[in-house]
Formats: structure tokens, C-alpha cells, sequence
């Protein structure tokens, strides 16, 4: 068999990917400024909805999250090796505890 | 800052075993080979004091009301017993053959990052000497090996605390091991050596090293809040407070179970090595030993709250573990099969290592099986923290994976000292290891399920668990005894050990092309890689039949001891880092009058960190377009970023065409 | 036997930067830490035991300070692109404004904690006040060995010692910068938005 998830092996690709321009890098950066102060906005307007306000601000924390990942980590032009270890920590840090805080919530209880 | 000098680093012959001769040159070392065999040294000698906790454990239960320990005695003796045998026996066995053998399977001629593997033993070492010098400052921890809490953060002298520091700096070694691993194996095979022509003794060591990259924080997150609830007055483990103890079982288990698979993976490696070349014949299904490894791993992260069951999850996470737990059992069967597979039909060929491997094989199937009972809530509610489940782990980690290192041991001692060990010791060895170890733990399920509790020092006489207690005593003495003519053997064979040919035993990977011991350098040429086994297949071909039909005699492989191929240089920072670190964490344990040694060690540390930052690895004499194994950070060739030319000496360093070897000490 | 050779140094022999690969499997190793630390703080949001709880929380202050460790990820990157482009004197500027900022925030968390052992939450009054102090402790001493790190950069940077191919460099202390600011952006959303 010699079919393999990677196939990159012994064919080096491209050292140096291309990179964003610095102007780029400057959008992106008002961009997640622009983000966060949503954030507190959000958090401060009354008597909104529970469901709203957590859907929202994890929305928002994601895409910042997902912004400075890909660009300004430049995650997002790396090797498969690279996004699949970070991934794996990712999903299992949000999976596992879910379940965790899951027992606990008495949710599976009954 | 004391950077070594290039006549401190004058090129070094190596001698026959590929070595520079000095107690100097093992403590800097960064060979990977050398650190392997450190580790595994290491190892065996802990798993002697090991072993002698298991004695004394047994003397005690020999007979109903003991009177061989104390209550507390006892508790201590537990206690690092498992601690020992799973962080400073087992884990670094593992990490030994790892070392020794990562980097020649896959034609590498180090690991990626050699300081940091250095440092990776001597936090190791250092780490285990601070756990067991506990049994001279207070006590050994006592609160079981896993640390249960509110009983580890209430418990008032400082037992724990070694506990719990030992643990996380014995962690950072592992977790710098398993980055090392990771990107070695990813980023530095052989030129055709895809992920599918690996060794699967390879693909097991990768996945251990995952399960250690994403399961060793979550019990650093658990060490330090016990630590800090039993130091700095927190409340995480406090019910009186709001805390929570099952919060602690979480903790731990999502590590522990992993840890599990951690332990016994090597040895699934290592066996599935072992039993094509006495079989002589491939392995049966590599593809399905492979993602079948894979999907315990995966499984493993998902199976945690079985150990769990009497803590009251409720039904639906009962139910939901329990499924997960029958599940894990599919992969674990589909390997043995696969076992199995490669054996029939076979020529095979009962040398020692082959009798461990079967061994492991057999003993392994029958803990996997008590295993599975544990999976059904009903009955793992009666097993719980009974004889029962003590001799379920002890099949699967002593009858499965110590078995397996063993045969490891076996396997590859002729590759390490060009010698192979005593067949009719080993058969001595195998035979009464094997019947010591059942009769110790066989009699051990019977007790548990007449309601035999584990971690109690005493039973009281007329409960009829007087008889199989003895039994499991003079089994243990047995299983001790064992060790001896595997001792004798060790210790007799560079004097009368049978010499061995580099391909020791007609073997099938690419550490048996190389000499015995092997070149410091590895690999004389980078080998290329055409498939799985490649080795073999440059011996052997098939005649119609689909025989194995020899096709090349490979001459004995020179020593090349002529050859000077750049290495990186040794250094003295990882010990120094290492002994900072453990330093800081004795005098941290010992409150105000350890405040000076906790300077000392902070500066210690911190000097290592420095240097080793400073320290230019590269070997002065190197000319500066070679590639070898092994660099963090031996790419002096590129100048410093001030220099204008900067931009264009960054592609040198990925020059395929660049000369590979020197010949001769004066290039 | 073939002659070609393997690729190695800093480039794997799958084209990649080797330290990279390692500081991703790091980074993703890291994401089990804090997540262990941030489920501790969810379990626990409400075992205040008496003591304070999350009306303590100063918003406005603490969406300053989330701000200026945001911006202090465009300094790096800014960094790393005069690093990519061999400028060294704006690498140098770039490097210090990020430095800064990382105080700024490591200011601004002292002043915090300051302010709430004042007003009664601490560490050993509740599992809400131990997890909330471990969690926000850890993610700091995360920063200041950043800036440790970051100055250094600039002394190496400054002494022509800053190497290419060789130990840390610009590159990955960037991603590890990166890594504790989306900590901080998990941390302010859960810890902070979400619990007032």
C-alpha cells in the first residue's frame, strides 16, 4: 500500500507560501476590533434574550477566534500535519469537556 | 555565555559502539541510541524498586491479619508501587525503544530535536529520584496511585506534594517526548517511506504520542489544582466549600484511560515486530493493525467515565460509557486476530522473543476479556476496588505489555550490543515469568469476587481467602526469581553472549541493515524506501508459488567508523535544565528553609534555558551545506537576519542535492 | 540503494519548517490545558460559597484590556513580516510595540486582581474565586513568558545573533504569541461576556 494521507512526502512543496500583504493584516486587525466592540455592545443591551445573547457572543467569538488562526497564525496556508494537530487539540478540548460539564448538568441523569 | 568552543567539540571517533568512551560524553550526550539506553537503564532499575514494593505487598497479604506492615506502610507501598510501574517503569520503557529505534526504522539519523530529547531523560531521572526520595523525607505518597481527592489534597504532611510535583515534572519529560516523536516521525522519514511503509512498530509509537500530547495537560490541570488546594488554600476539591471531588475523576480519567493505551501500545508495537520474522511471514492485515491502533486511540479518549461507574453519572452517561467501553473492545480483537493471522501457516521459530510475544498475545487476550466485563455496570459496580480488578490491569500491563517489552528486549539486544542474549536463559526466563505471573494474578480474580478489597492491608482468617492469597504470594516470589537468569544473562553478555550478524535474526525493517552495535550516524546513505518491509524485499523475492525465495546475500555492513558525518554536538544544558528544575521543586517543598535551594534552582534553570538558547549547536568542523538528523537548530549556514543576504540563504537549507557524507576526518 | 538524500535541517522531509510542526502539535497539546482550566471555571461559575461572584466583573476595563492584547497580534504579525522581509528595523520597532502591549495587559490584569482581593474575591474564599484566579493566572504567567520571550528577540535582534534557522525564531514565538491571545479571546467571551 502505498496511498498515504500524505502525500507531500519526499516532494517538498513551496517553503514559503504566500503571504498576506501588511495592509491586509492592518483590515483584519480593525476588523477584530470592530468584532469585540460588538461583543460588549451585545453584552450591555437589556433584557435580551438568554439564547440570543450566548448564540451571538460564541458566534462572534469564533469568527475572531477562526481570524486570528488563519491569518495572523497563517494556519490556514500550512500543511495538512499542522492543521490536523491543532485541529485534534481543538475538538477534543471542546468535546470532551462538553460531555464533562454535560454529567454534571444532570442532563444525562435521567 | 559558555558556549562550547570549537576545540571543545574536536571531532570525536567514534569507537566499535559508535560511542565517545567518558562518563562526560554520556551526560552531554544527544544521540538518541545513547538516551535510549539511558531510559531503559533507567527504567529496569526502577522497575526493581518497583518490584520490591510488590513483595513486601504480597508478604503482608501472604497470610490473614498481616503484621509484615503498618496500615500506613502499606498505603505508601500501594501507592508508588503503581506509581512506579506506570510512570517510571513502563512509560519510559516505551520511551527507551522509542529512542533507540524511531530514528533507524525510518532512516533518520537522530530525532528532530536532540537537545531537547537529552533533556526529556534527565527531567526523567531527576523526576523519579524526587518521587522516590520522598520514602526519606516524610514518607512515600500514600493516597493511591491516582490520587483520589478530597483524600490527596487533605492528607497533611508533604507525601502528596511529591506526589503531585513529581508527577508534573515527570510530565513535561513526556510531553517534550511525545512533540519530539510526533514531528520526528512526520517531518524526517526516508525518502519513500510514506506513512503506509512504516514499521507498525513506528505507527504505534506516533500514536502513543498522541494520546500523550492531548492527555497529559488535562492531568497537569488536575496535579496543579490539587497542588494548590493542598499549598495556596484553593477550594477546588473542597465539598464543604461548593467544590467538587468527581471533578477530580474526570480530570484524571480523561487521562488516565488514555494512559492506558500509552502503556501498552509500544508493546502492541513491538510484538507486531517481533512475530512476522519468527513467522517469516508478513504481517497479516498491516493496514488493519495500523487504523486499528488508531481507533483505540481515538476510542480511548472516549471511554474515561467506566472507572467512574459507582460515582453516579446517571443512567444515560452509564449507558453511553458502557457502549463505548464494548466498542474499544472491536479494534483491540481485530489486532489480535491480525496476530494470530501472521503466525498461521508460518515457519516459526520458538526463539525467546517469539515465546514473550506469544505470551503477551495470550496474557493480553485474557485481560482484554476481564476487561470487557467491566464495561456492564451491574457487574463492574461489585468489582469496583476489589482483587478483581487488580488482576484485570495486571494482565493488561504486566502479562501484556511488560511481556511485550520483554520480548522487545530480546528482539533487539543483539542490534544494541552486537551479541545476542543466552536462548536457554531466556527460555528460563520466559517459562517462570510466565507461571509466576499466573499464579500471582490468575488466583487474584476468584478473590476479588469473593469480596477481597483492594488497598486494605489486612483480611480477616476463616473467609476462605486464606489458600489463593498464598497461592498469589509464592507467585510473586516466583515472578521474582524469574528475573534472575534474565539478570545473569544481561550482565554476562558482552562476555559470553553468542556473537550476532547485523541482521540478527533474518529480519524485516531497516534497523537490521545497519551494524551491530549501529554507526553513531545511523545510516552510512539515507536508504529510499520502496515498501513495507523494504528490507526484506531487498533479500527476498517469490517463485510461482508465492514462496519466499532468496534473491541477495547483504555483506555484513562496515562499521564506517571512519566516516565523519555531522552530528550535532553534545551539550551540558538539558542535565542543567533538568537538575534546576528538580532542585526548585525540593526546595519549594520545604517552605522557608527551602527558599535558598529554591533560588539555586531557579538559576539553575533559567542558566540552562539561556545557554541552551545561546549555544550554537552546530558542529564547528561541519561544512555548511551537510543535512543530517537531528536539528532544532544546527542551520548556522543561514547568517543572522542583519546580514543583507539573508532572503537567499534560506532555501539552502532545503537543498536535496547538498553532499551528505565526508569522508575521512579532515573534510 | 539510492543516493538521493533526505531533506532534513529545519526542512522536513514533508517541505515543512520541522520547529513548526512541533510548536502546532504544542499548541494543539495546549488547547487540553486551558480547556481543562475553563471547564474547572464553568462547573464552578456559581459555587461562590458566600463570597463574591461575577458582579465583580469589570467589563469596560476588561474590553480595554482584551483590545490591547488583540492589537498586540497585529504588532506581531507586523513583526513577522519585517522578519519575512529581512527589515530589522522594523522587526525591532514591531517586536518592542508588542512587548508593551503584552505589559499593558499583564498591567492591567495586576490592577484586576488588585481590585478584586479588595473587594473580597480571592482565591481561597470560593471554588468560583480559586478557578477564576488559576485560570486568568495561568493564561498570565502564558503572556509574560511571551514578553520574556519577545525580549529576548529583540536583544538577539539587536546583538545580529538572530538566526534564521536555528531555535526559536521570530516565526514561532509568533505563533505562540498568537496562540495566548485566542485564549484570551475564549476567556473574555466565557469567562467575562457570557457570566454577567
Amino acid at each position: 500500500m502505498s496511498t498515504t494521507e500524505h502525500a507531500t512526502t519526499g516532494q517538498p512543496t513551496t517553503e514559503h507560501p504566500p503571504h498576506p500583504s501588511v495592509k491586509r493584516y492592518w483590515q483584519i486587525a480593525l476588523f477584530l476590533g470592530v468584532v469585540t466592540a460588538i461583543e460588549v455592545a451585545i453584552a450591555y443591551i437589556p433584557d435580551l434574550d438568554r439564547t440570543v445573547l450566548t448564540v451571538g457572543l460564541v458566534g462572534l467569538g469564533i469568527i475572531k477566534f477562526g481570524s486570528v488562526v488563519g491569518w495572523f497564525m497563517h494556519l490556514r496556508f500550512e500543511n495538512k500535519t499542522m492543521n490536523r494537530l491543532f485541529a485534534i487539540g481543538l475538538v477534543l478540548a471542546l468535546g470532551l469537556f462538553f460531555i464533562v460539564l454535560a454529567t454534571f448538568s444532570g442532563i444525562l441523569s435521567s | 555565555m559558555a558556549t562550547l568552543t570549537p576545540e571543545a567539540t574536536e571531532v570525536q571517533e567514534p569507537d566499535e559502539h559508535g560511542s565517545r568512551g567518558g562518563l562526560w560524553s554520556w551526560i552531554t550526550t544527544v544521540d538518541h541510541k545513547r538516551i535510549g539506553l539511558m531510559y531503559g537503564g533507567t527504567a529496569m532499575f526502577f522497575f526493581l524498586l518497583g518490584g520490591i514494593e510488590a513483595l513486601f505487598i504480597r508478604l503482608q497479604l501472604a497470610v490473614p491479619d498481616g503484621t509484615v506492615l503498618t496500615s500506613d506502610q502499606y498505603n505508601q507501598l500501594f501507592t508508588m508501587h503503581g506509581t512506579t510501574m506506570v510512570f517510571l517503569v513502563i512509560m519510559p520503557l516505551a520511551a527507551a525503544f522509542g529512542n533507540y529505534l524511531i530514528p533507524i526504522m525510518i532512516g533518520a539519523r537522530d530525532v528532530a530535536f536532540p537537545r531537547m530529547n537529552a533533556m526529556s531523560f534527565w527531567v526523567f531521572l531527576f523526576g523519579g529520584i524526587f518521587l522516590s526520595s520522598s520514602f526519606f523525607l516524610g514518607g512515600f505518597p500514600d493516597g493511591g496511585w491516582f490520587g483520589y481527592a478530597p483524600l490527596s489534597t487533605q492528607s497533611e504532611v508533604i507525601r502528596m506534594d511529591f506526589w503531585a510535583l513529581g508527577l508534573l515534572i515527570l510530565g513535561i519529560a513526556s510531553l517534550a517526548g511525545a512533540v519530539n516523536f510526533t514531528t520526528t516521525i512526520f517531518t524526517m522519514r526516508a525518502p519513500g517511506m510514506t506513512m503506509f511503509k512504516m514499521p507498525v512498530f513506528v505507527w504505534m509509537q506516533l500514536v502513543v504520542a498522541f494520546l500523550l500530547l492531548f492527555s497529559l495537560p488535562v492531568i497537569t490541570v488536575a496535579l496543579f489544582e490539587v497542588f494548590f488546594d493542598r499549598n495556596f488554600g484553593t477550594l477546588f476539591y473542597d465539598p464543604a466549600a461548593g467544590g467538587d471531588p468527581i471533578l477530580y475523576q474526570h480530570l484524571f480519567w480523561l487521562f488516565g484511560h488514555p494512559e492506558v493505551y500509552i502503556l501498552i501500545l509500544p508493546s502492541m508495537g513491538i510484538v507486531s515486530e517481533v512475530l512476522p520474522v519468527f513467522s517469516r511471514k508478513p504481517l497479516f492485515g498491516y493496514q488493519f493493525v495500523v487504523f486499528a491502533g488508531a481507533a483505540i486511540a481515538l476510542l480511548g479518549f472516549g471511554v474515561w467515565a467506566h472507572h467512574m461507574f459507582t460515582s453516579g453519572l446517571g443512567p444515560v452517561a452509564e449507558s453511553a460509557f458502557s457502549l463505548t467501553t464494548m466498542f474499544i473492545a472491536v479494534p483491540t480483537g481485530i489486532k489480535i486476530f491480525n496476530w494470530l493471522g501472521t503466525t498461521w501457516g508460518g515457519k516459526i521459530s520458538l526463539k525467546t522473543p517469539m515465546l514473550f510475544a506469544l505470551g503477551f498475545i495470550a496474557m493480553f487476550t485474557i485481560g482484554g476479556l476481564s476487561g470487557v466485563t467491566h464495561s456492564v455496570v451491574p457487574a463492574d459496580t461489585q468489582q469496583t476496588d476489589s482483587y478483581y480488578v487488580v488482576a484485570h490491569f495486571h494482565y493488561v500491563l504486566f502479562g501484556g505489555a511488560m511481556f511485550g517489552i520483554f520480548a522487545g528486549v530480546y528482539y533487539w539486544w543483539p542490534k544494541i550490543s552486537g551479541r545476542y542474549l543466552s536462548e536457554a536463559l531466556g527460555k528460563w526466563h520466559f517459562w517462570l515469568m510466565l507461571l509466576g505471573f499466573n499464579l500471582t494474578f490468575a488466583p487474584q480474580h476468584w478473590l476479588g469476587l469473593w469480596g477481597m478489597a483492594r488497598r486494605t492491608a489486612v483480611y480477616p482468617p476463616d473467609i476462605g481467602l486464606e489458600t489463593l492469597n498464598m497461592v498469589s504470594t509464592i507467585g510473586a516470589f516466583l515472578i521474582a526469581v524469574s528475573m534472575l537468569p534474565f539478570l545473569y544473562a544481561m550482565l554476562t553478555n558482552h562476555r559470553k553472549g553468542e556473537p550476532a550478524p547485523a541482521d540478527a535474526w533474518d529480519g524485516r525493517t531497516l534497523e537490521w541493515s545497519v551494524s551491530s552495535p549501529p554507526p553513531h550516524h545511523n545510516f552510512h546513505e539515507v536508504p529510499t524506501v520502496e515498501a513495507i518491509d523494504d528490507f526484506w524485499h531487498r533479500k527476498y523475492g517469490e517463485d510461482e508459488e508465492g514462496r519466499a525465495v532468496r534473491i541477495a546475500t547483504i555483506p555484513e555492513p562496515e562499521r564506517f567508523t571512519d566516516a565523519y558525518i555531522h552530528l550535532p554536538s553534545p551539550s551540558y544544558y538539558p542535565i542543567m535544565l533538568a537538575a534546576g528544575l528538580v532542585l526548585a521543586a525540593y526546595g519549594f517543598l520545604f517552605g522557608p528553609i527551602g527558599i535558598p535551594l529554591l533560588i539555586v534552582g531557579a538559576l539553575v534553570l533559567f542558566g540552562g534555558i539561556f545557554g541552551w538558547a545561546q549555544e550554537d549547536p552546530d558542529h564547528p568542523m561541519g561544512d555548511h551545506d551537510d543535512h543530517h538528523g537531528g536539528h532544532d537548530d544546527h542551520e548556522a549556514e543561514t547568517g543572522p537576519v542583519e546580514d543583507e543576504a539573508g532572503a537567499a540563504e534560506g532555501e539552502t537549507a532545503g537543498d536535496p542535492e547538498a553532499a551528505e557524507v565526508v569522508e575521512g576526518e579532515d573534510a | 540503494m539510492a543516493t538521493e538524500t533526505a531533506v532534513h535541517g529545519p526542512t522536513g522531509t514533508d517541505g515543512a519548517d520541522i520547529r513548526k510542526t512541533a510548536m502546532w502539535g504544542f499548541l494543539g497539546s495546549e488547547c487540553l490545558f486551558f480547556g481543562s482550566f475553563i471547564a474547572t471555571f464553568l462547573l464552578y461559575s456559581d459555587e461562590t460559597n458566600g463570597g463574591p461572584g461575577t458582579e465583580v466583573f469589570d467589563i469596560p476595563f476588561t474590553s480595554v484590556s482584551s483590545f490591547v492584547l488583540l492589537m498586540s497580534s497585529l504588532t506581531m504579525v507586523l513583526a513577522h513580516n519585517a522578519y519575512e522581509r529581512d527589515d530589522n528595523r522594523q522587526l525591532r520597532i514591531w517586536l518592542v510595540a508588542t512587548a508593551l502591549l503584552g505589559t499593558v495587559f499583564l498591567g492591567g490584569q495586576v490592577f484586576e486582581f488588585t481590585t478584586f482581593y479588595a473587594e473580597g474575591l480571592r482565591m481561597d474564599v470560593s471554588p468560583f474565586g480559586s478557578a477564576f484566579f488559576v485560570l486568568t493566572g495561568f493564561h498570565g504567567a502564558h503572556v509574560a513568558v511571551g514578553v520574556l520571550m519577545l525580549t529576548s528577540m529583540i536583544i538577539l535582534s539587536r546583538r545580529g545573533q538572530l538566526y534564521r534557522h536555528r531555535g526559536m525564531n521570530v516565526e514561532l514565538v509568533g505563533l505562540y504569541w498568537h496562540f495566548v491571545d485566542i485564549v484570551w479571546i475564549v476567556i473574555f467571551t466565557v469567562v467575562y461576556l457570557l457570566q454577567v
